[in-house]
């Protein structure tokens, strides 16, 4: 019925429209304006001012309203110096656009037809055509040198990372992370893919003729230790996936087949970016699920940004930057893979936090596919 | 409302698969089918002839054998929507893997789909070539007596340029695509390596994902130009007649375009800066996606120079070329913080990319087709278009246009395809924006219905337009010498003869403040 309405009133609308239309076009041509613009002219000059004005104040009013909702600041070394280049080129572009915008439609206003106006001749200049080639061209070198210095600093030759990093292998399954750290001897386990040694219980086809291999664990969330440099060695079993740290700033691809990876600092703490936002009049609202203010429960979160499927969305895993002391505490509480390789009960209760976390974690039913996912994949590792 | 869409992600009717294929589709059916077919495909049909004074298209037989390609690709493509496991899903790029393999059905949509999806897109590039060859025949070709190249209209500089971005670009995408199908169909591995599915290590050895991206982008990103530039001649011709003045730098205008044709094609791996590419290639591309803005920066001052001190006709066209100014503007600058890697690492695959995409290409691509049809509407139908209808569609349009698209900026940090964002806690204080945005897409929505209704109503009903005032902007080129009826050949008896570029407006000569290109000079009288 609401439907029926809806549709009713919408043709009448539109044939009140057309009606408009159509008496405005017949009394212009009774009094042979047909064809002449000033009149409408003025009217529709006056409305892009406006528009103008709205424009701005909406531009004005909408960044007022959005800023407490944007991430907190970065929590990465990277972070700070990608922002410091993305707040330049905002500086540079917006002025540009404010002044660019303010000629256009300005002159659109002033210029507007009138009886006894002609318009001037202006069909070149060479002068003016090279300084407002050569500004762009001066601002853009700015812009790139900048941009491609930092650029080698967030990638820099694999030889010249820090000697203490901590070193996380994050693999992208659909719809789930494979988080492996390389235990207390700090070394990965090296995988060997072949068709014999990946199997549904070793997906990752981890060779566990590597003694390297035998206290590395995975993890259902990400630790990292502040101001403590961490590498993620990244990849991907299925299809692509992108390892996304919104409060990082950074992102990386996941390819099988093809090794990539992303090093940084964390600079943050949870606990230091729980303080900031404590004065943030949006987290300050009670959550209505724990009944405690939003910034109480302040977490990172890892993401997928890259389309992998029907779940995409549902690759959601919680990450904490800490002490090193409460790191190693974390770490001690882990049960390595290699045994549950050789003892299937052990494999289940080492990776069963994990199924229950998004589990948990997935309010929304479709999201418990991903869920599902998980459990199917702690199934397999069960056989 | 609710008894229609059911009450949001949880319980609501559209589930996440057929989300995935409806956002696979719009992206599809937009960039090919509506902006590159409805801009190159239509206007350089009807002003190439028109504005050269050709009688015809150079080969009739490949203008109906790319017609009926692109008709047939249209129908695949449409047909996929009614199969049972759904069209294509893997987003309009449809990168592989996850459409790269058919024995696994990743989503529903990756299976026949998919394939159509690749059929489609076959045809569609099929079409393409065939509609672009001829398009630069013609031009080079069949120019009446006097028209040499620069005494061109920009719109047909701007569809030349099209058509070669168009013939370099689209068969890499023919390769991407077919390479695919052999994937699926085959078992071959261009794109597939090191694939575990279901703990089992698959067969497929030695390919890379990361190639077809290379291949997609090689069209790509020309394709966002095929769509754009278009619009740019549209507008620049537009601009200038309701202007009553020459566009501002004749040359430095088609060179731009020259010049961003040319970078066009440099800049492809702007949309891989974060695939794990070797981080000094990442580099020359953010040097050559940057220096794209120099040209199109000049477009821009040009545009503004050109309506300064005019005796500016408010037209609708003319509102709506305006109005692409704009949206050029907004968008194209923040296609400097996406160029420039390091800016583009937390920015790439969110919702900021959407933004900008949609509002350099998306809106301003669709300003300028509007603007086209509402100038060469009387041309088309012989009928003039209802201004006011026109002026209600144009302002509706551009409040929405940004009241959706401006504050999608804010969402920088959402990842884009996210079916439902709720379940990260990252993410939580966007749905406000959400909601306004939808709200003002559906207003925008029904404007458009006004233009569609508009375009119907004056097609039948609408002002005449008489012999005698075939020239009803007062415009130089010389589609408005020919008769208000349509008949093969366009020109009774002779050809127009050309003898001067097409922007002698108010040059101060003669009595009106045009100078039509088939008038010969007089003395004292310029050439340009
Ligand atoms: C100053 C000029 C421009 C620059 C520097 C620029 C830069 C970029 C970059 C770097 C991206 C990739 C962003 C990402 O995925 O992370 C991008 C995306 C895109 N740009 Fe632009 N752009 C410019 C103008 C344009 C124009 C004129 C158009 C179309 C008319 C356009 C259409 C697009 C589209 C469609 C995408 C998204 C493709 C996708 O991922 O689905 N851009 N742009
Ligand atoms: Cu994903
Ligand atoms: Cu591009």
């Amino acid at each position: 019925m609401a439907t029926l309405i809806t549709i009713a009133v919408l043709i009448l609308l539109y044939i009140v429209l057309i009606q408009v239309g159509k008496t405005v076009e017949k009394v212009r041509e009774l009094r042979g304006e047909s064809g002449d613009y000033e009149k409408s002219g003025n009217i529709n000059a006056t409305l892009m001012m406006v528009f103008l004005v709205l424009f701005f104040a909406g531009i004005v009013y909408s960044a007022i309203y959005m800023w407490p909702k944007l991430l907190p600041a970065s929590a990465s070394d990277h972070g700070l110096k990608i922002e410091a280049l993305f707040n330049l080129t905002l500086l540079l572009t917006g002025i540009v656009f404010i002044i660019t915008h303010i000629l256009l439609f300005w002159f659109t206003y002033i210029y507007r037809q009138q009886k006894g106006r002609k318009a001037y001749f202006f069909a070149h200049n060479s002068t003016l055509e090279l300084v407002w080639s050569a500004i762009p061209a001066v601002t853009m070198a700015i812009l790139v040198v900048w941009g491609i210095k930092v650029w080698f600093e967030i990638f820099p030759n694999h030889d010249d990372l820090p000697k203490n990093r901590i070193v996380i292998e994050a693999t992208g399954k659909q719809f789930n992370w494979l988080i492996r750290y390389p235990g207390k001897d700090g070394v990965l386990g090296r995988r060997l893919i072949t068709k014999e040694n990946v199997s549904p219980t070793n997906e990752l086809g981890i060779d566990f003729s590597d003694p390297a291999s035998h206290d590395d664990f995975f993890a259902s969330e990400i630790h990292m230790v502040k101001d403590r440099p961490v590498e993620f060695l990244l990849g991907a079993l299925d299809v692509l996936h992108s390892f996304y740290l919104p409060h990082m700033r950074l992102k990386m691809d996941c390819v099988p087949g093809v090794p990539t990876g992303l090093s940084f600092t964390p600079i943050r703490s949870n606990d230091d970016t729980r303080d900031l936002l404590k004065e943030n009049p949006d987290w300050q609202k009670i959550d209505p699920e724990t009944n405690e203010p939003r910034w109480k429960n302040f977490k990172y979160e890892l993401a997928c940004a890259e389309l992998c499927g029907k779940s995409h969305y549902g690759m959601q895993m919680n990450v904490f930057v800490e002490s090193q002391k409460e790191y190693d505490a974390w770490m001690n509480a882990q049960k390595p893979i290699y045994a549950g390789a050789a003892k299937a009960d052990t494999a289940a209760t080492a990776v069963t936090p994990e199924t229950m976390e998004m589990g948990k974690d997935s309010t929304v039913a479709p999201a418990k596919e991903a869920g599902n996912a998980v459990e199917a994949s702690t199934a397999n590792a069960k056989h | 409302m609710e008894s229609i869409l059911g009450n949001g992600p949880e319980g609501g009717k559209l589930t996440n698969e057929f989300y995935y294929s409806l956002v696979t589709m719009h992206g599809t059916i937009l960039v090919f089918f509506v902006l590159t077919a409805g801009l190159s495909g239509t206007f350089a049909n009807l002003l190439i002839p028109y504005q050269i004074g050709a009688r015809d298209m150079a080969s009739g037989f490949l203008n109906m054998l790319s017609y009926w390609f692109f008709f047939t690709s249209g129908v695949v493509m449409l047909a996929s929507l009614f199969i049972q496991t759904g069209p294509a899903s893997g987003g309009w790029t449809m990168y592989p893997p996850v459409n790269g393999m058919s024995n696994v059905a990743v989503n529903q949509g990756s299976g026949l789909g998919t394939d159509l999806w690749i059929f489609s897109m076959a045809l569609f590039i099929v079409s393409s070539l065939l509609g672009g060859l001829n398009y630069i025949a013609t031009i080079l070709n069949l120019r009446t007596k006097g028209m040499s190249m620069f005494k061109m209209p920009l719109t047909v500089w701007a569809l030349l340029f099209t058509a070669i971005l168009g013939v370099l670009g689209f068969p890499a995408l023919l390769a991407a695509v077919v390479l695919m199908e052999f994937d699926r169909l085959l078992d071959t591995s261009f794109y597939l390596s090191n694939i575990v599915l279901n703990g089992q290590l698959m067969d497929y050895k030695g390919g890379s994902p990361i190639l077809y991206q290379h291949l997609f982008w090689f069209l790509g990103h020309p394709e966002v130009y095929i769509i754009i530039v278009p619009a740019m001649g549209l507008v620049s011709e537009i601009l200038s007649v309701n202007s009553r003045k020459p566009i501002f730098g004749y040359r430095a205008m088609v060179i731009a375009i020259g010049v961003i044709v040319c970078l066009g094609f440099l800049v492809w791996a702007h949309h891989m800066f974060v695939t794990g590419m070797n981080p000094f290639i990442g580099s020359i591309f953010v040097l050559f996606t940057l220096l794209i803005a120099v040209p199109s920066a000049v477009k821009v001052f040009n545009w503004i120079t050109t309506i300064w001190r005019g005796n500016l006709r408010l037209t609708p066209a003319m509102l709506f070329a305006i109005g692409f100014v704009s949206m050029f503007i907004s968008g194209g600058l923040t296609g400097i913080f996406l160029g420039n890697s390091t800016v583009d690492i937390p920015l790439h695959d969110t919702y900021f990319v959407v933004a900008h995409f949609h509002i350099v290409m998306g809106v301003a691509a669709f300003f300028g087709m509007f603007a086209g049809v509402y100038h060469w509407f009387p041309k088309m139908f012989g009928r003039f278009i209802n201004d006011t209808l026109g002026y209600i569609h144009f302002f509706v349009t551009i409040v929405c246009a940004y009241a959706i698209f401006f504050p999608m900026h804010f969402m920088l940090s959402l990842p884009r395809r996210y079916y439902i964002y709720t379940n990260f806690q990252t993410f939580q204080g966007l749905e406000d924006i959400s909601k306004f945005i939808s709200v003002f897409a559906i207003i925008s929505f029904l404007a458009q219905l006004l233009f569609v209704v508009n375009i119907i109503y004056s097609a039948f009903k609408g002002r005449e337009m008489t012999n005698d005032a075939r020239n009803p902007w007062g415009s130089n080129t010389l589609e408005w010498t020919t008769p208000v009826e349509h008949f093969h050949g366009n020109w009774h008896g002779e050809l127009p003869e050309v003898h001067r570029w097409p922007y002698d407006y108010s040059n101060g000569f003669g009595k009106e403040d045009f100078r039509p290109q088939t008038l010969p000079l007089e003395p004292g009288e310029e050439a340009h």
